[in-house]
């Protein structure tokens, strides 16, 4: 297809829209090829172009300058690599903008985080209310002018807060429950065995049939993106490590090739190896903590033990190289806090035959279950088109058939020298996202054997660097367990970052369990809660 | 007729059936426990006693020092009726199991019927609970429980029925002796089939996994006891784990020749097949996820059931060909 004919939506910007104002940027350093400003009105034309050519929507956050808010756009196409930041101006008196959340399904959260953290309004958005705060908060956290004075987190306001949730509890409840209906409301959570974390899911049941159910978070809710503002980059290292605790070190990654794009260095070769290295070892012990819990959830007790068998061994591993064992806090700018220790190899060696081992019983014990299959087969569909309206992304994604991995997608540190697939599965029901992430464990391995084969020696540090990231916006985005993790940094050239938005996975993807509900049993929702592989620290953050 | 040894007679055999219940119960959760250990890598108890055998004792002790909480809400008298309502029943059920040659508390002749009746009679203490609570999971864990009772007692009753086909009696001792010659799994080609059917019913009807989902801990919190503590949540324990006890005594009755064996007394025979079935029913438990509601159901009426009647079919066939040609 000649060029020409191929729709794009830069020459649809200039042409068509005719944005304010108009800048081409350098993917390599900003993440993003242009980035445009557009009036309030013309944002939902905007939105529906972007999801005529296949984008979907990453990010959308706010940054609070002096003059005005500036709401912030990221679309990101799923079948080649191209990303572009749409921004908004909302001024401080207006503090309104129209909603995108009937154009793109993921829009409603995002819209509602903007709300709960800016105070920013959204047109038409169908239940703008608080997500991460409780529902009585009178504070607006992300606002520059919240400097999180005694009134805001005092002990005496925070038990008012929480008093108010607990009513909250009963507010919610769409109709009285004690009227004789045949449908009724469950709280599943916060305090459930089966919601990994303190996720409310409220259930709207006819008998045990499912009619609609909502997700509501927040309660793990700590404010990284506030507490990175006031400290300066170095100190933000071990929030990181607090996101998401399971797979801890691809949010070492995310934050280390974020800061490194912006400052424009690149870390000696041994440094990326290692990375690599206990970046796919972390990922296998994610995915093997899920699967256990996975099975716990449909009722099998013994693969629990296997899985955190296996992810024990690779704790110590990480252990012995990072001195922690679940929140790690071990990248650096340009380098490593240390270098591994050198009977580390010959563990990793000695565990990857133990462990192929092992995929196989775990083949023989789960996949192969009747009983298992009956449960997963055809459950918590996820269609294409809903999983990217929802901008879900990692083995979710993977699992409704497109084939979306941002360490082929948008390749960074040296994932592009290794040979591995990217395991695919077209049904998009619980099965096939088992499947995937089975298939990424093996894939995993792959990457491991040759990290192991040709890692070099060398330096694991940069030396001294600068203290501050140049000014300038930044995106940049890594491939966690959980799907793509991003960050969209705002530097004013000082040494505290401006603003930083962590894009976590788990936010989306657990968002369109909205889609998946519907129809189910009891017993399905928690096979589909637990299919999805939420962390609930990374989505209150 | 003499009241008076009649009325020592039956404080007798209750409190050694009260006591072998109790003191059974604690070796079956340890048993359990260690096999599930073993089958997941691990040790399961071993501090308290030899090899922790003394662990489930500690644990009962903590259970019965621990405060009995009352739901607000709760209906009062029928929530503390529930775990009685579900323990009594299966502490009667001991009164017809024959344990060796002239060893039965009472050898009523139509013991086979009263022994899954009173076993039967516990789901309505199960239901009692669940809707006392006042409880939205364990009302949940209540129904799903009747549903399942319902739906599995009839291919029990059928696929057992074959054995009374075949001994011609409903008394549980002569079921028992009729099986001198051979075990009934073995004489005929329709009984492995039926224990078959016999065991997954009895594993449906004690709530065990993969069919445990009244009290599926990962959808219903703890399903029909949710609210339930202390000495109340350890009786529904205790009944829960009789009901093994009490289905695989049957099932070893029934199909393995009771306590018929060499070389030991019955009684030793009759524990030793009991417990072989248990451990086989606790090997189910840790391998299987757990079933859907539906599913369950599905696997009651479409599978186990028809093959239950057929299998009910074969038998007479076999059983009048017998007769013409012997």
């Amino acid at each position: 297809m000649p060029i020409a004919a191929e729709k794009n939506i830069k020459n649809w910007f200039l042409e068509t829209l005719k944005p304010d104002e108009f800048a081409e940027k350098d993917p390599k350093k900003t993440g993003i090829s242009f980035e445009a400003i557009i009036p309030q009105n013309k944002i939902r034309d905007a939105a529906k172009e972007y999801l005529a050519q296949d984008y979907f929507l990453e990010s959308l956050t706010a940054v609070d300058f002096a003059e005005c808010f500036e709401v912030v756009y990221h679309f990101s196409k799923w079948n080649a690599l191209d990303r572009s930041c749409v921004k908004i101006l909302v001024t401080k008196e207006e503090n309104k903008t129209p909603s995108i959340s009937s154009i793109y399904k993921s829009a409603n959260w995002f819209e509602r985080e903007v709300y709960d953290l800016f105070g920013i309004q959204f047109i038409d958005h169908p239940n703008l209310k608080r997500i991460l705060l409780p529902e009585s908060a009178e504070i607006f956290p992300l606002l520059k002018s919240f400097k999180g004075e005694p009134a805001g987190s005092d002990v005496t306001q925070s038990m008012k807060l929480i008093g108010e949730d607990a009513e909250g509890f009963e507010i919610t409840y769409p109709k009285s429950v004690t009227e004789h209906n045949k449908d009724y409301y469950l709280n599943l959570g916060p305090q459930h065995p089966s919601t990994h974390g303190v996720l409310r899911v409220l259930l709207h049941l006819s008998g045990e049939r499912v009619l609609d159910g909502e997700p509501i978070i927040g309660y793990s809710h700590r404010h990284h993106e506030k507490m990175m503002e006031i400290q300066n980059y170095l100190a933000c290292w071990p929030n990181m490590g607090r996101l998401d605790y399971v797979g801890a070190m691809s949010y070492n990654f995310g934050y280390a090739v974020a800061i490194e794009k912006a400052m424009g260095i690149t870390p000696p070769p041994r440094v990326e190896y290692i990375r690599v290295l206990t970046t796919e070892l972390n990922r296998i012990a994610s995915h093997l903590l899920w699967m256990g819990t996975f099975l716990l959830d449909l009722g099998a007790f013994t693969p629990f033990f296997y899985c955190f068998d296996d992810r024990e061994k690779i704790l110590d591993m990480l252990e012995m190289v990072t001195g922690e064992r679940l929140t790690y806090n071990y990248f650096r700018f340009g380098g490593l806090d240390k270098d591994i220790p050198a009977e580390m190899i010959p563990l990793v060696k000695q565990f990857m035959p133990e462990f192929k081992k092992r995929l196989r019983d775990y083949d023989a014990l789960i996949t192969k279950n009747v009983i298992f299959r009956h449960r997963t087969n055809g459950l918590g569909l996820l269609t294409r088109e809903s999983a990217l309206s929802y901008g879900v992304t990692g083995p979710c994604l993977r699992g409704s058939g497109i084939s979306f991995d941002l360490r082929r997608h948008e390749p960074y540190s040296i994932y592009p020298e290794l040979d591995f697939n990217i395991p695919t599965r077209t049904e998009g029901d619980v099965f096939a996202r088992y499947w995937v992430r089975t298939k990424e464990m093996e894939e995993s391995l792959k990457i491991i054997t040759q990290v192991i084969e040709k890692i070099p020696a060398g330096e694991v540090t940069l030396g001294k660097l600068p203290k501050n990231v140049p000014k300038g916006e930044y995106y940049s985005a890594v491939e966690a367990a959980r799907g793509s993790f991003g960050i969209y940094l705002v530097s004013d050239g000082t040494l505290n970052p401006y603003r930083i938005k962590l894009r976590t996975p788990s936010f989306s993807n657990l968002n369109s369990i909205i889609d998946m509900l519907p129809g189910c049993l009891v017993s399905d929702v928690i096979a589909v809660l637990g299919s999805i592989d939420i962390v609930l620290p990374e989505i209150d953050r | 007729m003499t009241i008076l040894p009649e009325v020592l007679r039956i404080v007798l055999w209750g409190t050694v059936a009260i006591l072998f219940v109790s003191v059974n119960a604690l070796f079956l959760v340890w048993m359990e426990r260690k096999v599930s250990a073993r089958i997941q890598l691990r040790q399961g108890p071993l501090h308290v006693g030899f090899q922790g055998l003394l662990q489930t004792l500690a644990d009962a002790v903590k259970l019965i020092s621990k405060e009995l909480v009352f739901p607000n809400q709760a209906d009062k008298y029928l929530y503390a009726l529930a775990p009685m309502a579900v323990f009594a029943p299966v502490i009667c059920a001991f009164i017809i199991l024959p344990v060796g040659r002239d060893l039965i508390i009472r050898d009523l002749n139509i013991g086979f019927l009263l022994v899954f009746s009173l076993t039967n009679i516990g789901f309505i203490g199960i239901f009692i609970a669940g809707w006392s609570s006042n409880n939205k999971y364990a009302l949940l864990g209540s129904m799903r429980a009747v549903a399942q009772n319902i739906s599995y007692e009839i291919p029990l009753l059928l696929s057992t029925m074959v054995i009374v086909m075949a001994a011609g009696t409903l008394k549980l001792s002569e079921i028992v002796l009729a099986q001198s010659k051979g075990w009934f799994i073995t004489s005929q080609i329709t009984h492995p089939v039926a224990f078959v059917i016999f065991l997954c019913s009895a594993l449906a009807e004690a709530n065990r996994a993969p069919f445990d989902i009244p009290e599926a801990e990962s959808e219903l919190v703890a399903g029909f006891h949710t609210e339930y503590s202390g000495m109340r949540f350890a009786l529904f324990f205790l009944g829960e784990y009789t009901a093994i006890f009490i289905s695989s005594t049957i099932g070893a009755s029934l199909f393995l020749g009771g306590w018929q064996g060499p070389w030991m007394p019955g009684v030793f025979w009759l524990l030793l097949k009991t417990y072989a079935i248990v451990f086989v029913i606790m090997w189910i438990r840790w391998t299987f996820p757990r079933l859907r509601s539906d599913q369950l159901m599905a696997f009651a009426w479409k599978i186990l059931i028809p093959f239950a009647i057929v299998n009910i079919f074969i038998t007479a066939l076999v059983l009048q060909f017998q007769k013409v040609l012997l």
